[in-house]
């Protein structure tokens, strides 16, 4: 017994061997160069412009803003791109797409920016990473099936799990130290040791307000608060993925009146094929709603 | 493609090829400063105002320690279009990290995080640092100003000999033990970045072993396709990654807890630093101030009046870092290892030397003269928004006891030598 489902999907594409072995070459050509690439670029850029000091410096890691901030921006891109994967494919791995590809322009940018080229050790510029998150979204996606659901359990998950799954990446720099008579965190010394114009804490946004009466928790209240916020972000974002994912055209009817028609799932239909004359001589005319069967 | 299109796409490609080999014409020298000489005069001339700054010692070994410090005094004539320091920090302009900061103290307080600076007050700052690139730097104190940017100081080099691969940075914990800065948390870091980046690629190869694109649009938009494609073997495995992915952070993070039981948030107090304020036993107003463009010099018209009890005499002029002395501040305050690029020995000049003597009243024209006021860029006061000049007046007593005054004022540029006149 064959672990996938392959053949049977194959099979039911329709697809002679040859569209198949075209088809695994647009995977290759599509997905890597293109998808994985391009949403690399984008997202990293997208990512550095929104919340690029939070990541860049191991000083501004704090328990309130970089805890709210990072999860808040990195769930805009999964949510669009999983919409794009998820409705056109069903392929859950857009969130996990995301991330790994912002990573991996990260630690471009920290090889060859903050360590071959500024000289900053790797430690001070290390990542954190939202791995677990996009793995935990991609799941719930793919066991709900639904976006609706996604957004509030999944992406709850995704900003909550930030502060932990990071936190034995940079717990050790949370330890006190003490330097002519005052107490900072390993970080703060960090901060302060590596000379680099954007030292003082003014440049970040620092700890203050209401979040110290809850008991010192603030963690976890800056990730609740997150993780709500990023609930409404990835809505937006998924409908973003639907406006830009949505295909239209202007149909001519009998008497000359256009009107607009959305079909997001026309690629790979019989009314595209007949649109594009790929069943020729079927007697239909263009813009003929079918089945899959070819059945008018 | 026709030979038209074929036509203008090689004319654009030799263009583009073209630029790129001018750039190999051009003489592509490292650069060896930090572009202090774009900030506007203004900006250099009337916010800190700089001296005494000691670059010590001047070579270094990796691992040695070295000292930046100096004085200054943050003007009374404080620009409107910048920032008030109502939130400062004393930084040091560097190319990198070529040094590590150990310490820096102002006014003897020490000054981790930022903090309020008075306008007229005068500032003693000393940074320790220890060298870990090795290379010839230009190193300048500079003072950050929250809302108004970093205002650089007087820059000098210093060179740091010996092998980068020999640099350690170790710290005493509070809880006990050592840990050097370099090399803190890496191996903890890599090895989970490369776990989780290894079950993620993992994840999505997943999928990409099997269709992923086409052949599952073509079924996905059949009737029952969605169902075809829901695979029960990927839902056991996300099963497994969700548990799995859960599970492991649960552990990591309790783990971690438990190897750092005292931790500290990120420190944002503020530095409560006092200031002192400079004495001096003259008073002086400036009356009139134009700068000659082509002679390139200041000149000053001061009214300067003697409060003390002995003669004093002037001897020099400080402005954004750049010195100008006469034979009287030469004697007595030339610095030997003061960047000679930004001092001119002999850019003071008065019509009347003589001292000042007590209880005397006296309208001085004093002129500070050099290439340095083109080279240095201050020529550019006359495209400033506020036409204004600021700077110390030092002078010394027989004592020799130094007397420094700020001073500010209008000034007129004169932009031809016949309408200077």
């Amino acid at each position: 017994m064959a672990l996938f489902r392959t053949a049977e999907i194959i099979k039911a594409s329709k697809l002679p061997p040859e569209g198949v072995k075209l088809s695994r070459m647009v995977d290759a050509v599509y997905f890597l160069p293109i998808a994985y690439l391009g949403v690399l670029a984008t997202f990293h850029m997208h990512f550095d412009l929104l919340a690029g000091d939070w990541d860049f410096w191991i000083d501004w890691k704090d328990r309130q803003w970089w805890v709210t901030v990072t999860p808040m921006v990195e769930v805009m891109y999964p949510g669009a791109v999983m919409y794009y994967f998820w409705t056109f494919y069903r392929q859950p791995f857009g969130a996990t797409l995301c991330v790994t590809g912002l990573l991996v322009g990260k630690w471009i940018t920290i090889v060859f920016a903050w360590y071959w080229w500024a000289n900053f050790p790797m430690n001070f510029n290390m990542p954190a990473t939202m791995v677990p998150s996009a793995l935990v979204l991609d799941c719930v996606l793919l066991l709900t099936r639904s976006w609706m659901l996604t957004a509030i359990f999944g992406v709850w998950a995704f900003a909550m799990i930030f502060y932990p799954e990071n936190y034995f990446i940079f717990g050790y720099s949370k330890q006190p130290l003490v330097a002519d008579g005052q107490l900072l965190s390993l970080a703060d010394y960090m901060g302060f040791t590596y000379v680099r114009t954007g030292t003082p804490e003014y440049i970040r946004i620092i700890e203050v307000g209401s979040l110290r009466t809850f008991g010192g928790h603030t963690v976890w209240i800056s990730a609740f608060f997150s993780a709500f916020a990023s609930m409404l972000i990835y809505t937006i974002w998924w409908q973003m993925g639907h406006f830009f994912g949505t295909s239209y055209f202007w149909v001519k009817g009998k008497r000359g009146a256009l009107t607009r028609t959305n079909d997001v799932m026309i690629v790979g239909t019989d009314q595209f094929a007949v649109t594009h004359g790929a069943i020729p001589n079927s007697g239909l005319p263009v813009g003929t709603t079918l089945l899959a069967e070819g059945k008018p | 493609m026709n030979a038209k299109k074929l036509f203008k796409l090689c004319v654009i490609g030799s263009l583009g090829m073209a630029t790129l080999g001018l750039t190999l014409v051009f003489n592509t020298s490292p650069a060896s400063a930090h572009g202090e000489r774009s900030q506007e005069p203004f900006l250099r001339m009337r916010t800190a105002q700089w001296y005494d700054t000691r670059w010590n010692p001047q070579k270094t070994a990796v691992n040695d320690e070295a000292m930046l410090s100096g004085k200054m005094h943050i003007a009374e004539d404080w620009p409107r279009a910048v920032v008030k320091p109502n939130r400062t920090f004393i930084n040091v302009g560097s190319p990198s990290s070529v040094f590590t900061r150990i310490s820096a103290k102002v006014n003897g307080t020490p000054m981790f995080t930022s903090g309020p600076m008075e306008i007229g007050g005068d500032y003693e700052y000393i940074i320790k640092l220890r060298g870990r690139l090795p290379g010839h730097h230009h190193i300048h104190p500079m003072l950050a100003v929250n809302g108004a940017g970093p205002i650089a100081g007087p820059g000098g080099w210093m060179d740091i000999t010996g092998d980068y691969k020999n640099f350690t940075n170790p710290v005493k914990l509070l809880v006990g033990g050592t840990i050097d800065t370099e090399t803190a948390g890496l191996g903890v870091g890599y090895f989970w970045h490369i776990l989780w980046m290894t079950i993620g690629l993992s994840w999505i190869g997943w999928f990409a072993i099997r269709p992923m694109f086409l052949i599952r649009a073509r079924v996905l938009a059949q009737e029952g396709g969605d169902a075809l494609l829901n695979d029960p073997v990927d839902r056991v495995v996300a099963y497994a990654v969700l548990g799995g992915t859960l599970a492991l952070v649960a552990i990591g993070f309790f783990y971690t807890d438990s190897q750092y039981p005292y931790t500290v948030p990120l420190q944002a107090g503020e530095a409560k630093i006092k200031a002192t304020h400079l004495k001096s036993d003259l008073t002086v107003k400036v009356l009139a101030a134009d700068y000659d463009v082509p002679g390139r010099a200041l000149r000053m018209t001061l009214l300067v009046t003697n409060g003390g009890e002995g003669a004093v005499r002037i001897g020099e002029f400080t402005t954004a870092g750049i010195r100008f002395l006469n034979k009287v501040g030469v004697a007595n305050n030339q610095d030997p290892n003061y960047p000679a690029e930004i001092m001119a020995t002999d850019g003071l000049h008065m019509e009347d030397e003589s001292p000042i003597n007590a209880g005397e009243t006296r309208e001085i024209k004093l002129d500070s003269r050099d290439a340095l006021w083109e080279v240095q860029r201050l020529m550019d006061l006359v495209h400033d928004p506020e036409q204004r000049f600021g700077g110390l007046l030092m002078a010394w007593d027989e004592a020799g006891n130094r007397h420094i005054n700020s001073i500010a004022g209008p000034i007129i540029p004169v932009f031809t030598r016949a309408s200077g006149v």
